[in-house]
């Protein structure tokens, strides 16, 4: 069975050749290159992953996330952005994925009504024609709204429960003013132990194109690799959706340097320790490889 | 004047693990705790919005904050007659009150809740009083799993629809209706996809054991215990407290 890293980040120094948009966390000089991450991937028997674009979201944005692609094809697959503004989402979403390595698009907004008391009419919502073009096109979405629209995603998926949904980073919704970079310039956001998103995205199993990647965990806890203050959260997932419909991911290149690639693909065996082989091979890479449709690659 | 269980009551607590007292509150204590909780609900919406975006509380559910605080009429309800006798039965005359949660649950697809217990087992007796204060039909109402609070019964299945779950009962009801239940027992908020937000107060009491309650938990509302028994509820008789 495969081993499939289901979310990281690759990117090259902003250049004409592979422009894109920088940050105090993403400056234009830092690179994480791809031949960086399948080295890493080599030394720790991963076989595929999931690019997820960073840098923008225009479609030359995109270029070193298609550069990759196109250079690597039967070992990734990507995640493109798309502007929930855009005028012409369908076209932007089509463009982008022409070539088969995009496979799905990324949205932090949904754009419906904040308060849950009010009535929900999906298209209404900003981000209704990306559903819509989503379902006709047969794209994933990768979800992680932030708090404040934590309610809307289950009237999307009434809507469209045809479209295969992966929540990124343990479905957590980030809370406004809780992001922040930590002394390594990673992010950090701020959430509580409780966390509220048991009772928001930890409720969406029964929606079955509805998956959770398990990574993250360095943004959330308080504690230092393994992050068991987040072994409730794990045991609650795995309850909720079982191995089946849960990813294992690193969210490379911030795990780089602590607590290190290696340590990450041990984190599901030290927060889940009562995994049968199977369930352990589901979260490893099966439920990834059927989800996501990888070919079956190398062994 | 304080109701006792009857012996049929007595039998459906101890085997089903739950009691429904429809119209515990009624006539116009039940318009001033409808006018108290609508008062203050609407007051603390907008901070309640704010938490959700700041990500501290879920949007699928709002818990007016210090409601014991805000009216006595919330005091009031802790030791209502309609159903604290049975409650006292029930903990042997020994109980501490753990705290309120003056709820609403706006309508959404899904529960906002699965199937669960509150406690383990190993925990000392844990009961809460679910008190209507709007009319609620079987969307959004409370459930249970008759039997389920005993040992040794289950194993219960991780169900992805609340409905599926066996033999559970789903219980509807007019405001005022009151449903004690045993929280060792399965329980959960069945789903309100389309209909009215369900608002509800739910009292949490457990039997008492010593250093359970801070006694300053209550002291913000010491000054309205005035009666042995309630202070003693409340956790207030350390003569420290206020």
């Amino acid at each position: 069975m495969p081993v499939i890293d289901a979310h990281l980040h690759v990117f090259a120094k902003a250049s004409s050749e592979f422009p894109r948009e920088t940050a105090d966390w993403l400056p234009a000089e830092r690179e994480e290159p791809v031949e960086k991450l399948l080295s890493v991937m080599e030394s720790h028997g991963v076989q595929h992953a999931v690019l997820v674009q960073i840098g923008g979201t225009a479609f030359e944005h995109h270029a070193y996330l298609r550069h990759c692609l196109k250079s690597y094809p039967d070992r990734f697959r990507g995640i493109g952005l798309v502007a929930p503004d855009s005028r012409t989402p369908e076209a932007d979403m089509d463009r982008l994925a022409e070539g088969g390595g995009i496979i799905g698009f990324r949205l932090f907004e949904l754009g419906g009504h904040r308060d849950p008391f009010q009535p929900a009419d999906v298209r209404a919502f900003k981000t209704y024609r990306i559903w819509k073009h989503a379902a006709e096109k047969d794209y994933v979405l990768w979800l992680y709204p932030r708090a404040s629209e934590s309610h809307q995603p289950p009237y999307l998926l009434e809507a469209f429960p045809q479209v295969r949904v992966v929540f990124n980073h343990l479905g957590v919704c980030p809370g406004k003013g809780k992001f922040e970079l930590d002394e390594k310039g990673r992010p950090r956001i701020e959430t509580p132990q409780y966390n509220p998103a048991f009772h928001t995205t930890y409720r969406l199993a029964r929606y079955e194109n509805v998956t959770v990647h398990l990574s993250g965990q360095y943004a959330f806890s308080r504690e230092p690799y393994p992050y068991r203050n987040l072994a409730g959260w794990h045991r609650s997932l795995l309850r909720n959706y079982g191995s089946a419909r849960l990813l294992w991911a690193t969210d490379f290149p911030w795990i780089l340097e602590d607590p290190g690639y290696g340590h990450l693909t041990e984190i599901v065996r030290e927060l889940l320790p009562d995994l049968t082989d199977h369930e352990r091979e589901d979260i490893m890479g099966r439920t990834a490889q059927k989800f996501l449709r990888f070919g079956p690659g190398r062994t | 004047m304080v109701q006792r269980p009857t012996e049929i009551q007595q039998k459906q607590w101890l085997e089903e693990g739950y009691l429904v007292i429809e119209d515990a509150i009624a006539g116009e204590d039940l318009r001033r705790l409808q006018r108290a909780f609508d008062t203050w609900a609407e007051k603390c919406k907008a901070d309640w919005l704010e938490s959700v975006e700041a990500g501290q509380a879920s949007p699928t559910f709002y818990d007016i904050p210090n409601v014991l605080e805000r009216d006595e009429v919330f005091i009031d309800l802790v030791d209502h007659s309609s159903f604290y006798g049975l409650l006292a039965e029930f903990m042997v005359n020994d109980m501490i009150f753990i705290g309120p949660q003056a709820r609403t649950v706006p309508a959404w697809p899904v529960s906002y809740s699965g199937w669960h217990q509150d406690v383990p087992f190993s925990n000392p007796l844990h009961i809460k009083v679910q008190v209507y204060v709007n009319d609620v039909d079987r969307d959004g109402a409370f459930a249970f799993i008759p039997g389920s609070h005993r040992r040794g019964t289950g194993p219960y299945p991780a169900v992805q629809r609340l409905q599926s779950m066996p033999g559970h009962r789903v219980l509807p009801g007019r405001a005022g209706t009151a449903i004690l239940f045993n929280t060792y027992g399965y329980h959960t908020a069945m789903d309100n996809p389309r209909g009215q937000p369900r608002k509800s107060i739910i009292l949490i009491y457990e039997k008492r054991t010593p250093g359970r309650l801070d006694p300053k938990a209550f002291a913000a509302i010491a000054h309205r215990c005035r009666t042995p028994e309630r202070r003693r509820l409340f956790g207030l008789e350390d003569p420290t407290c206020p």
